[in-house]
C-alpha cells in the first residue's frame, strides 16, 4: 500500500518541481510587448521639477550706426551707435543644489540681463541672483532663494558613448517646458566657432532657441550636458545640437562659487591636431590626440618637461581627440590644478603631473557682488605680484564704484579690518552683506581705505 | 514515527531523481519560457542602455568622401584642383569596393576618401548608375572596416534605425530613428518612391551613409535631400536604397561598370476594373499597354497599344512594377514570350528584349 502511494507522490512532486519554474516566471510582468510599454513618463516626473525656465529683461547698448549722411531718413528716432535699446529674452537653467538653489544656465541667455527671473515647472516665480558667469565656456551660475526645490543629479560625461540615449529639457521658443529624445550623435565635437572653448556632446534630440541652458539627460535621469548650440541652416533644428559636458560644467562652477570666478588654467603650450601627415612623419601609430608645436617658457608644461614635437594622447587616463578638447578641457579643469598628462615621445607612451597655472583673462564684473561696486571690473592679483589682494584693473567713468573714489590699479587688500588674499576672501566677506563696506586699498606704495554703503 | 520520516525521505529522493530526469530529457520543459524571455530581455535591454554597440560595429566602416575638380583660377591660367562635393560612403569588403551616391562623385576629377582613423586615400571610380544614385569606389589600404552585412534581415516598418554619416562636414555623426516606410529591392527601382523611407535626420554631407539596425547591420545607403529644396533640410522624411537592392547594384557595376537592364519598350498600366468586368478578367491580373515605342522591341514583335499583358515566360503578371523588374532582370538580345490578350483572344508573341540605356538614347 506504501509503495504506490510514495510513487504518487514522488511523480507529483517531480511534476511540480519541472514545471514549477513555469508558473513563477509567469509570475513576472514582461515590461514590453504590449502589456507596459517602456515610457520616459516615470523618470521625467522625477527630474523634469528641477529644469527651470529663464526670463530675462536688460538694456543692450546698440552696436549698428547709420552712417551720418543717411541718418535724416530714419528720423530723429533712429537708434544712434551706443543708444540703450530694451530686450527681453527667454531660455532654460538646471537647478544644481536644492538646499542652496544653484542654477546653471548659459552666459548668452542672461548676458546684459538686468532683470533675470526664474519660473520653476510648477509656476512659481522667483528673481534670481547672478553668481559669475564665464563669457568663452558660455557657462552662468545663477542662485534663487526658495524652498524645496528639486537639483539634478550630475552625470560623469566622460563614460558618455556615442549611441547613447539622450533626453532634453528645456524651453523653445518660450512654449513651456518641452522634452525631446535622440541619442548621442558624437562627441568631443569642437571647430565650429560657437564659443571660445569647445568639447560639445552632439546630439539629434530636438534643441531649438529658448532650449539653451537647458538639461541633457542620460536615462538615469542624470545630467550629462547644458544645451547651447544647434547648427541649423534656418534657424531650427535638423538634428544637429551641441551641448556642453556637464563635467566641464562642474569644474567651472566650482571654480565660481569659490572664487567667484573661472579661473582658467594655462598648460603653456601652443599646437595643432594630429594629422595622418605628422603621425607618419613622426614615425607614430597614434591617430588621435594633440600634436604639441612649441612650449611657452616659465609655463606648467615647460616646468613638468613637455617638449615640442610630444603628442598628448591622454588627459587624466581619458583619451584626448583633438587638440581644441585637450585645450577645452585644461582651460575649465582650473589654475591650481595638478593633471596627468600622457603623450607619447620617440614612441613611447610617458606620464607627466603638471601643475596648471592661471591665465590671465579671468576678470568679474563686481556689480555681480555688491551694487556699489557697480563700474568696477575685479580678478585676483598674480601669485608674482608683491601685494596680494584683488585687483581693480577697470573703472567706468562716473560709475558707483568711481564715485566711491576707486581707481584702476588699485588693489583691495582688506574689507572690514578683515585680510582678502583674492577673490574668495572678498566673496566671503560681501556674502555675509555687511551694511559698510571699508575698503583697505593699496594705491602705489600707499595704503589708504574707502568706505561704501 | 521513523517509518513516517523514511516514506518521506524515500518519495522526495525519488521525485527528485525524475525531475532530474525529466528536466535532462526534455529540456523544453526547463527552457519554457526562457529563451523568448531572455530574448526580449536582451533586445529590450538593448533599446533602452544605448546603441553604442551598433555604433561600434559599423561607425568606423562609414567614411567621409570629398570629391575635388579641376578649375582654372582667375590668376593663373594653370588648373588646380578645388574641393566641389563632400558626401559619405560605405566600405562594402575588404577589396576596398565603397559604395556611395553619385551626385557625391560625378563629375569630380579626383575623389578622396577619408576614414575614420584618420587615412585620407584615394579613390578609384568603378562605376555608377543614375537611377538608383548610386557609385562605387574602390580605394586600396590594408586593414579595411568592412560593414556588417546580414542578407537574411529584412526591414519592417518601425524598425529602429541609426543613420551615419558626415552633415556639412562637422565630423562622423550618428542620428536615429525607425523606418517609416520600406522599399523594393527590383533593379527597375525608378527613385524615391520605392526606397527605405525613415525619420532619422539626414542632412547634406549625409549621402552616401550608412542606415544601420540596432545590431549595426548595414539596412541601406542614405540618399539625402538632394532633389530637396535647400530650404528645407531635415524635416523627419529622408531615404535610402535597401541594402539588398543597392548590393545588387554594386555587384553589377563592379563586373558590367554599368547597370544594364533589360527593356521592351512598352508603356502600361493596370487594366480598369470596367474593361476587366467586359473581358472577364477579374480572376486574372494583367497591365494594359497604353504605348508602344516605334521601332522598340516590343512594336517589332507586332505588340499594339491596348493589348493586355497576361504573361511573361509563363508566369502571370502581377502588376506594372512585377513587369518592369522582370523585363530589367534579363539580358539584353534574350527573348522572352509574351501572353497577350487581343480582342477576346490570347496570343503568345516572342520579344528580343534591348538594353534599357540605348534604348533611352533613341527615344
Amino acid at each position: 500500500m506504501k509503495k504506490p502511494i510514495s510513487i504518487f507522490t514522488a511523480v507529483a512532486l517531480s511534476t511540480a518541481l519541472a514545471f514549477g519554474s513555469l508558473s513563477a516566471q509567469a509570475a513576472h510582468p514582461v515590461a514590453i510587448q504590449g502589456q507596459e510599454l517602456p515610457s520616459l513618463a516615470p523618470l521625467l516626473e522625477e527630474v523634469s521639477p528641477a529644469v527651470v525656465n529663464i526670463s530675462v529683461a536688460g538694456t543692450k547698448v546698440s552696436r549698428q550706426s547709420i552712417p551720418e549722411p543717411f541718418r535724416h531718413f530714419f528720423g530723429p528716432d533712429a537708434l544712434a551707435e551706443g543708444a540703450k535699446q530694451p530686450f527681453r529674452g527667454l531660455g532654460s537653467g538646471v537647478i544644481i543644489d536644492a538646499k542652496k538653489g544653484y542654477v546653471i544656465t548659459n552666459y548668452h541667455v542672461i548676458h546684459q540681463a538686468d532683470e533675470i527671473k526664474v519660473t520653476l515647472n510648477n509656476g512659481k516665480e522667483y528673481t534670481a541672483k547672478k553668481i559669475g558667469e564665464d563669457q568663452q565656456t558660455d557657462i552662468a551660475l545663477l542662485q534663487i532663494e526658495a524652498k524645496n526645490l528639486t537639483a539634478i543629479k550630475l552625470a560623469n560625461s566622460d563614460e558618455l558613448r556615442v549611441g547613447d540615449f539622450t533626453i532634453a529639457i528645456g524651453n523653445p521658443f518660450g512654449l513651456g517646458q518641452t522634452v525631446t529624445s535622440g541619442i548621442v550623435s558624437a562627441l568631443g565635437r569642437s571647430g565650429l566657432n560657437i564659443e571660445n572653448y569647445e568639447n560639445f556632446i552632439q546630439t539629434d534630440a530636438a534643441i531649438n532657441s529658448g532650449n539653451s541652458g537647458g538639461a541633457l539627460l542620460n536615462l538615469r535621469g542624470e545630467l550629462i550636458g547644458i544645451n547651447t548650440a544647434i547648427l541649423g541652416p534656418n534657424g531650427g533644428n535638423i538634428g544637429i545640437g551641441f551641448a556642453i559636458p556637464v563635467n566641464m560644467v562642474k569644474n567651472l562652477s566650482a571654480q565660481i562659487l569659490e572664487f567667484g570666478e573661472v579661473r582658467r588654467g594655462l598648460l603653456g603650450i601652443t599646437g595643432g591636431e594630429l594629422t595622418p601627415e605628422l603621425a607618419e612623419a613622426f614615425g607614430y601609430d597614434t591617430q588621435h590626440g594633440a600634436f604639441v608645436n612649441q612650449v611657452m617658457a616659465d609655463s606648467a608644461a615647460e616646468e613638468a618637461g613637455l617638449q615640442a614635437g610630444d603628442i598628448i594622447i591622454k588627459l587624466n587616463q581619458q583619451k584626448i581627440r583633438s587638440f581644441n578638447e585637450l585645450r577645452a578641457k585644461v582651460a575649465t579643469l582650473g589654475a591650481g590644478k595638478e593633471i596627468t598628462l600622457t603623450l607619447v615621445r620617440d614612441g613611447k607612451e610617458q606620464d607627466f603631473k603638471v601643475t596648471l597655472q592661471e591665465a590671465k583673462d579671468s576678470n568679474i564684473a563686481a556689480n555681480s557682488l555688491h551694487p556699489a561696486l557697480e563700474g568696477a571690473t575685479l580678478s585676483s592679483t598674480d601669485p608674482k605680484d608683491k601685494v596680494q589682494g584683488v585687483l581693480i584693473s577697470k573703472v567706468l567713468p562716473n560709475s558707483p564704484a568711481a564715485l566711491a573714489g576707486l581707481e584702476e590699479g588699485d588693489v583691495i587688500v582688506g574689507i572690514n579690518r578683515l585680510r582678502t588674499k583674492d577673490m574668495a576672501d572678498l566673496r566671503k566677506i560681501i556674502e555675509d552683506k555687511p551694511s559698510v563696506l571699508a575698503l583697505n586699498i593699496k594705491r602705489g606704495n600707499a595704503s589708504l581705505y574707502r568706505v561704501i554703503r | 514515527m521513523p517509518s513516517v520520516l523514511s516514506y518521506l525521505i524515500k518519495s522526495i529522493s525519488i521525485g527528485l531523481l525524475i525531475a532530474v530526469f525529466l528536466l535532462i530529457f526534455f529540456p523544453p520543459l526547463r527552457n519554457n519560457h526562457e529563451l523568448p524571455f531572455a530574448e526580449q530581455i536582451e533586445t529590450y535591454s538593448r533599446q533602452v542602455e544605448s546603441y553604442s554597440s551598433a555604433v561600434r560595429r559599423a561607425a568606423p566602416a562609414v567614411v567621409n568622401i570629398y570629391s575635388q575638380d579641376y578649375q582654372r583660377s582667375n590668376i593663373n591660367s594653370q588648373p588646380e584642383l578645388r574641393p566641389t562635393g563632400l558626401g559619405s560612403g560605405i566600405i562594402m569588403s575588404d577589396k576596398g569596393y565603397i559604395l556611395t551616391n553619385m551626385h557625391v562623385v560625378e563629375k569630380a576629377d579626383q575623389v578622396l576618401v577619408a576614414l575614420q582613423d584618420g587615412r585620407l586615400l584615394t579613390a578609384q571610380m568603378i562605376g555608377s548608375d543614375a537611377i538608383t544614385d548610386l557609385a562605387v569606389l574602390q580605394i586600396e589600404a590594408e586593414n579595411l572596416p568592412v560593414i556588417p552585412q546580414n542578407p537574411t534581415y529584412s526591414p519592417k516598418v518601425g524598425d529602429v534605425v541609426l543613420a551615419i554619416g558626415n552633415p556639412y562636414n562637422i565630423g562622423q555623426t550618428v542620428t536615429q530613428g525607425i523606418i517609416s516606410a520600406t522599399g523594393r529591392t527590383g533593379i527597375s527601382s525608378t527613385g524615391r518612391q520605392d526606397f527605405l523611407q525613415t525619420d532619422a535626420a539626414i542632412n547634406r554631407g549625409n549621402s552616401g551613409g550608412a542606415l544601420i539596425n540596432s545590431r549595426g547591420e548595414m539596412v541601406g545607403i542614405n540618399t539625402s535631400a538632394f532633389h530637396v529644396t535647400q530650404t528645407l533640410d531635415s524635416y523627419g522624411i529622408s531615404f535610402a536604397v535597401p541594402y539588398l537592392l543597392a548590393e545588387r547594384i554594386m555587384d553589377n557595376l563592379i563586373r558590367d561598370g554599368r547597370v544594364i537592364r533589360g527593356s521592351i519598350g512598352v508603356i502600361g498600366g493596370p487594366v480598369n476594373p470596367l474593361m476587366a468586368k467586359l473581358w472577364g478578367l477579374e480572376a486574372q491580373k494583367g497591365i494594359m499597354i497604353t504605348g508602344v515605342m516605334d521601332g522598340g522591341p516590343a512594336s517589332l514583335a507586332g505588340v499594339k497599344a491596348s493589348d493586355v499583358m497576361l504573361a511573361i515566360n509563363q508566369m502571370p503578371v502581377t502588376g506594372v512594377t512585377d513587369v518592369l523588374d522582370r523585363v530589367a532582370e534579363v539580358r539584353p538580345g534574350e527573348e522572352v514570350k509574351v501572353k497577350l490578350l487581343r480582342e477576346g483572344k490570347e496570343i503568345e508573341l516572342a520579344i528580343e528584349v534591348a538594353d534599357y540605356d540605348e534604348l533611352q538614347l533613341k527615344e
